[in-house]
């Protein structure tokens, strides 16, 4: 039996305490594996996502990450082991240039600065942003965002990898870059979950798939 | 006869002594098409979206040179809330489109200063929600809602307007299918009517209700054919 990376016990969730966003969310997560969340918009995808990572705490239940429960653990905690994808890349960029934005997390943990650089450059260069490398942030494609985003979160080396619909504003040759980085995640043990919409994207990788209707988990499958 | 959209010779850049984004582009786009636009990110689609509406040169500037004709109207001589009565854009990213406390606000905004009628005004909500499958969500705040309604909200706003040129700017990245197919069933409605849709796309799937293709690369634009778009951009089709 794998070990579970994220498990999720008997889970509930509402944002105004009246209409409940998610109910018996019951999952796990191995360490290494791959699992996709899809289902229709507004079904709670983006919100099982945050749960997971902590950024909202369960109504009741328990969300566990490596058997710790999230209420007892702080964002540095899990930011520590998990890589978080928003949505909106515009959510998660805010420094003036990609270097920076970059270097930033490495450089607030007191990592030596050539090596934090190294690591900078050969994300730029894996995402193909070298050429951006001196521009201002805010001038940036909302798909050269996106890959920024990704970029940022990959500088981190997490754990495990939290991907919020990670295709949008990615062109096809960029989509393939980034199947063939996170197959190679996969491969040195990196634990990864996708909520998207994209079955083409989906279709590459082999694990768990959990489809959510109404909060609910309505069908797990494996692949 | 003057068709919706006309763009001759247009050159843009963003800044001075930096490669022109847009490097010489024609083009004529008929009433009753759906026009698709492919292309690598960062190669300069959403600034020929910008171009088309007005909003470069009236919001953003830049270098530009060359026309875009908006029923045989110069753009850059057009005030913007003349171009908006004829051109509606989706953006890529709802949340920079979306300001109302409502959904229902929200999709009112354009009809009301449109100066409609209370009445016909109801009319284009009840519509356009029904089209996006939001209507439960009426009376709740877009802020509320997940990043795929968002961006339902922002198509429903936007063809509140009833555009004669209706821009979607990726505006189905985030949609499920079923609410993808509802929305592309829509177009080709809209385009039955004689409207003129443009779609930036970078799913091949959903070039499907696509007329015409065209790739957009070194500031240019080459039509290509919409069952082979997926090797236009160097990419086999996937499983």
């Amino acid at each position: 039996m794998l070990l579970a990376f994220i498990e999720a016990h008997d889970v509930c969730f509402a944002y105004d305490k009246k209409t409940a966003v998610i109910t018996g969310l019951d999952m796990k997560m191995a360490a290494g594996s791959f699992t996709a969340i899809m289902g229709p918009n507004g079904s709670g995808k983006t919100t099982i996502g945050k749960l997971m990572m902590g950024i909202i705490r369960p109504d009741s239940g328990k969300i566990l990450i490596e058997g710790d429960d999230t209420r007892q653990l702080d964002l540095g905690q899990t930011g520590s082991k998990i890589g978080y994808l928003f949505q909106n890349p515009e959510f998660q960029i805010f420094s003036h240039n990609l270097y920076d934005e970059l270097t930033f997390i490495p450089r607030l943990k007191g990592a030596e600065e050539k090596s934090a650089a190294l690591q900078a450059d050969r994300l730029l260069r894996l995402l193909q942003l070298e050429d951006k490398k001196d521009v201002p942030t805010f001038s940036l494609s909302y798909g050269e965002k996106q890959r920024l985003a990704i970029a940022g979160i990959l500088m981190g080396r997490p754990r495990y990898l939290i991907l919020d619909e990670p295709t949008t504003g990615l062109d096809m040759v960029r989509k393939n870059i980034l199947i063939s980085i996170l197959m190679k995640l996969l491969d040195e043990g990196t634990g990864i979950t996708v909520i998207t919409h994209d079955h083409r994207f989906v279709s590459h990788f082999s694990g768990q798939l959990l489809q959510i209707k109404e909060g609910r988990i309505i069908e797990t499958g494996i692949k | 006869m003057i068709k919706p959209l006309e763009i001759r010779g247009l050159c843009f850049r963003y800044e001075a002594g930096t490669p022109r984004i847009i490097d010489g582009i024609d083009l004529d786009i008929p009433g009753g098409e759906v026009f698709s636009i492919m292309g690598l990110s960062g190669c300069g689609k959403t600034t020929l979206c910008y171009c088309m509406c007005g909003i470069i040169p009236h919001v953003y500037g830049g270098y530009m040179s060359g026309d875009v004709l908006v029923f045989g109207e110069r753009a850059a001589e057009m005030r913007l809330p003349v171009i908006s009565t004829k051109v509606g854009i989706v953006f890529q990213d709802p949340d920079t489109q979306l300001f109302s406390p409502t959904v229902e606000d929200e999709v009112a905004f354009g009809p009301e200063n449109l100066c409609l009628s209370r009445s016909d005004i109801g009319t284009r909500i009840d519509e356009c929600l029904e089209i996006v499958g939001l209507r439960r969500y009426r009376l709740s705040h877009p802020e509320r809602l997940s990043g795929g309604e968002k961006q339902l909200v922002a198509i429903a706003s936007v063809m509140a307007l009833r555009p004669e040129i209706l821009i979607m700017d990726e505006s189905l990245s985030q949609i499920d299918s079923e609410g993808r197919e509802r929305i592309k069933e829509t177009i080709l409605k809209l385009r039955s009517m004689g409207k003129t849709i443009i779609m930036v796309e970078h799913d091949i799937d959903n070039l499907d209700i696509a007329d015409r293709v065209f790739l957009m690369e070194n500031g240019r634009l080459r039509q290509v054919d919409k069952d082979r778009a997926g090797d236009a951009v160097g990419l086999y089709r996937g499983t």
